[in-house]
């Protein structure tokens, strides 16, 4: 009894027929209005609520999980694993901050900053070093994914040379907009003071060593992380999720009374919208979502 | 059902390849401007915007217009907005 009672329901929600007007219930107006609120609260909320750990910034990135894939990658090409060096993270952090406050998105600042200074600024004398960037970005995987998929950033990832590595993930606003960066440094500790075999990896190296200047922070940008796990479910992946499988449950229900409409010859005497029109912009919303979730790399 | 879409394609080819163009835009722009997240906002908006047009467009020229069908495509296409904004653009 329970079966038929359920499968009526379903019937109802996704199959043209006489009860529903023939047009599936999930693509009426009633239905369509409630998706438009869900999608105005969604806004709403997020807007004035803390997406996980992170305030206002829509990014799932733990450096934790950074680590162990940059790790893994080593580990497939039968590298041994990085450690993880609080001096080159703080390196990081620093270039990170320096980015955001005199908003440039480069391994070069405007003065001539280079990557190398921050490195020995934290204290760390490094023999081999180098750096990795990233924006954007909604997921670890897809960070470490776009660094192995470009030479110059894999080069980096797998160079033997290189026994340590820190990271940052830092909020802020660069050119007025908010961004999430990732820095990703590393370095092989001089082993010899009188070794000044200083290697580049992404270009030259400076060997002056300048006192570090303060900090003048306006839009103070906030560190997400540091070496900690993060454990808690992600409300930016959840979010993702959410946004897909709405789109593939819509592309379903296009499909289905696209069928079975037309298999009853009402497919044109209907005053609805063009399914198949739906399903291409659909299409290539989705193809949009994935696109949006990959950042930018330099 | 591919032999229903086929049909369909055939009958509006013109129309469905505009839309088809404007997608493509859509897609590469966004890989242009990749981790830019107000040029992103501002590239899906011009895509729901066109949706919206093409909507009112090709119902004018198959002489179905009407003010419901406007609004499915309003809907369909302002629901998109507003999800992918959260993503986008959360704090805005």
């Amino acid at each position: 009894m329970n079966f038929f009672r359920i499968k009526s329901f379903f019937h109802h929600l996704f199959i043209p027929k006489e009860e529903n007007n023939f047009r599936s219930k999930l693509l009426h107006f009633d239905f369509l209005s409630y998706y438009l609120l869900l999608a105005l609260f969604l806004t709403f909320l997020f807007k004035n609520t803390p997406l996980s750990n992170i305030l206002g910034y829509a990014t799932d990135i733990s450096i934790k999980k950074l680590y162990d894939l940059t790790n893994k990658e080593r580990q497939k090409y039968n590298l041994s694993p990085l450690n993880y060096n609080e001096k080159l993270a703080e390196a990081a952090y620093k270039k990170a901050l320096d980015m955001f406050n005199k908003n440039y998105w480069a391994h070069f600042g405007p003065n001539g900053e280079t990557p190398w200074q921050f490195i020995l600024r934290s204290g760390y004398q490094y023999e081999y070093a180098g750096e990795n960037l990233a924006k954007n970005f909604l997921f670890s995987e897809n960070v470490v994914s776009a660094w192995m998929n470009s030479n110059t950033h894999r080069e980096n990832i797998l160079r033997k040379d290189y026994t340590d590595i820190g990271f940052a993930v830092v909020n802020g606003t660069l050119n007025n907009e908010p961004t999430t960066l990732v820095v990703q440094m590393f370095g092989k500790p001089q082993e010899n003071i009188f070794n000044l075999n200083r290697i580049k990896t992404q270009s030259l190296i400076s060997k002056e060593e300048e006192q570090p200047k303060s900090n003048n922070l306006l839009n103070k940008p906030q560190i997400l992380s540091k070496n900690e796990g993060q454990k808690k479910l992600s409300i930016t992946y959840l979010l993702f999720n959410f946004n897909l499988s709405f789109v593939f449950i819509l592309i379903m229900t296009l499909m289905l009374d696209f069928y079975f409409a037309n298999k009853m010859g009402v497919l044109n005497l209907r005053l609805t919208g063009k399914n198949l029109a739906h399903l291409i912009f659909l299409l290539f919303i989705i193809i949009g979502l994935l696109i949006i979730s990959r950042g930018a790399i330099i | 059902m591919i032999k229903l879409f086929q049909k369909e394609l055939k009958k509006h080819s013109l129309d469905y390849l505009l839309l088809f163009t404007s997608g493509i835009f859509f897609v590469l722009s966004l890989n242009l401007f990749r981790g830019e997240r107000i040029i992103e906002f501002i590239i899906l908006l011009s895509f729901i915007s066109f949706y919206i047009i093409w909507g009112i467009y090709h119902h004018i020229i198959i002489d179905k217009f009407h003010f419901k069908i406007v609004l499915e495509y309003i809907m369909i296409g302002f629901i998109l907005l507003f999800l992918l904004k959260i993503i986008i653009l959360p704090q805005l």
